[in-house]
């Protein structure tokens, strides 16, 4: 029974691997990217533990996406990185810093630190009704129909919010 | 992040719509591959919509420590919590940016861990203190007879002294009177203070202190909600650092609250079963069986969607 559903997984990643082919070369506008990352979806399809999947197309799907987001974010922690690297001139962290090792990783953590506490800045200062459907959905994890009854507003209401919210918080990490 | 200045507010919206749209299980793919294909901005625009909500994501369970989520009542945010807030953001940015915060001086010292990371530090005081993973402690001014846990979970050594007037801040509570091993936990519903030696003196804001023994455990809930004091083991005070999480009648939302921390995920409890509690034990291990582990002792499902959890009650078989 669990064999079979990963088995079903990958008899359906062969039925729609063309489909999945052409998504991603739209998705990250580059034909060779697109063929590594289904190389990688299928890597990982097979090492997945087996157990039922609910909408195995939507989730082969979905898998694909996070794949490409993952190398999004890798590619903007590696420009973040190198222009900290080219705008630090005392190669040292200031003062009153716990104390880095000076390896890459205390590095990265700390530019993880610096993200975080811009984005908790950007989140206090959103209008009032954005920030509080933001915390209550991306925080608090209630889906968008909670949000709106806690909030007393309508479910495109709670849409609006979270696209002010979005794009507030871009303008603010992009800064 | 990318350039895309050419991206204007509209495919922006565009963006957010389709981001939202494909949360679903019955998502149009074929619609938004072709959405795609019309034009590269709108690629670009979904980048960018699509890198903010992955970073907000990996950055939940800090924000959710830093922004105290509000109790259910509509009314506005009071000024008291916006001003506790931007407490916690300066010593926060503080301590991101390395730089003392100038409207606090002199300096909070911070310390933190992350997920998976845990830490003992010598606060030079007759106090030592082990942080859990994903913890902050911050010694107010520099001073380590001022503490708050603004974070997580931390387990407390203090010899008695008499001339110490050493106090920690959890949320709306104090811990003061302190000769002693005790725990404190922070999760955004409760307070958590547990005993092993000795005993300490525990009050909310303005409030009347309680006296919480060896053996006992108070659970504090936010708001209104009152507090309920508990028997517990001593041996299972700070059992985190043995590598198990042990509960007793502990509130749903505050084993989430762990679990969170030690996975890195954001796990919420549906409001349908926001009141249960939980008694058992968890062995921690590298934090991945954790809420399947949950979902045996108590008969609760969950729901994974990236880096969000949802436990809820239990599906019938």
């Amino acid at each position: 029974m669990e064999e079979d559903s990963t088995q079903g997984l990958e008899a359906l990643y062969r039925a729609h691997r063309a489909d999945l082919l052409r998504f991603l070369a739209a998705r990250t506008g580059d034909a060779s990217e697109a063929e590594d990352i289904l190389q990688e979806l299928w890597i990982k399809l097979r090492q997945l533990p087996a157990g039922p999947v609910a909408n195995g197309r939507a989730y082969l799907y979905r898998m694909a996406q996070n794949l490409v987001v993952d190398r999004l974010r890798e590619r903007q922690r590696r420009m973040r990185r190198e222009r900290v690297w080219s705008d630090d001139r005392t190669g040292h962290p200031a003062e009153g810093m716990e104390p880095a090792d000076g390896s890459q990783n205390a590095e990265d953590l700390l530019l993880e630190r610096e993200e975080a506490a811009l984005l908790a800045s950007a989140v206090t200062t959103l209008p009032d009704g954005a920030r509080r459907a933001f915390e209550l959905h991306k925080l608090e994890g209630l889906s968008h129909a909670e949000v709106a009854a806690r909030l007393g507003i309508s479910k495109s209401g709670v849409e609006k919010h979270m696209a002010v919210a979005m794009k507030y918080l871009r303008r603010a990490l992009r800064d | 992040m990318t350039a895309g200045s050419n991206i204007d507010e509209r495919l922006l919206d565009e963006a957010i719509a389709w981001h939202r749209a494909l949360e679903g299980d019955d998502a149009d793919w074929d619609g938004f591959t072709l959405w795609l294909e019309a034009d590269p901005r709108h690629r670009e625009a979904f980048d960018e919509i699509a890198l903010i909500d992955r970073i907000v994501e990996e950055h939940a369970p800090t924000l959710r420590q830093l922004t105290v989520i509000e109790p259910i009542e509509p009314e506005p945010a009071s000024p008291a919590r916006r001003r506790w807030l931007v407490g916690s953001l300066a010593a926060a940015l503080a301590f991101a940016v390395g730089i003392p915060a100038v409207w606090h001086s002199p300096a909070d010292k911070v310390f933190a861990t992350s997920a998976g990371e845990t830490r003992q530090i010598a606060l030079g005081n007759g106090a030592s203190v082990d942080l859990a993973p994903a913890s902050r402690l911050i010694a107010r001014g520099g001073d380590t007879n001022r503490l708050e846990l603004a974070a997580g979970d931390a387990y407390f050594d203090v010899a008695h002294d008499p001339a110490r007037t050493l106090s920690i801040k959890a949320g709306d509570y104090a811990v003061s009177d302190i000769g002693t091993r005790f725990e404190l936990n922070l999760a955004a519903d409760a307070v958590t203070v547990a005993v092993a030696e000795g005993q300490v003196s525990v009050s909310p804001d303005g409030g009347d202190a309680t006296q919480v023994a060896a053996g006992q455990q108070l659970v504090a809930l936010r708001g209104a909600q009152g507090s309920r004091l508990a028997t517990v083991d001593a041996r299972d005070v700070g059992a985190w650092r043995q590598g198990r999480l042990v509960y007793n009648n502990t509130p749903l939302t505050v084993v989430a609250a762990d679990i969170s921390r030690y996975t890195g995920k954001t796990v919420s409890v549906d409001p349908a079963i926001r009141s249960r509690q939980f008694s058992g034990v968890l062995v921690i291990g590298d934090g991945s069986r954790l809420l399947a582990n949950l979902a045996d002792l108590m008969a609760v499902s969950y729901d994974e969607k990236g880096n969000r959890v949802r436990i809820r009650a239990a599906d019938r078989r």
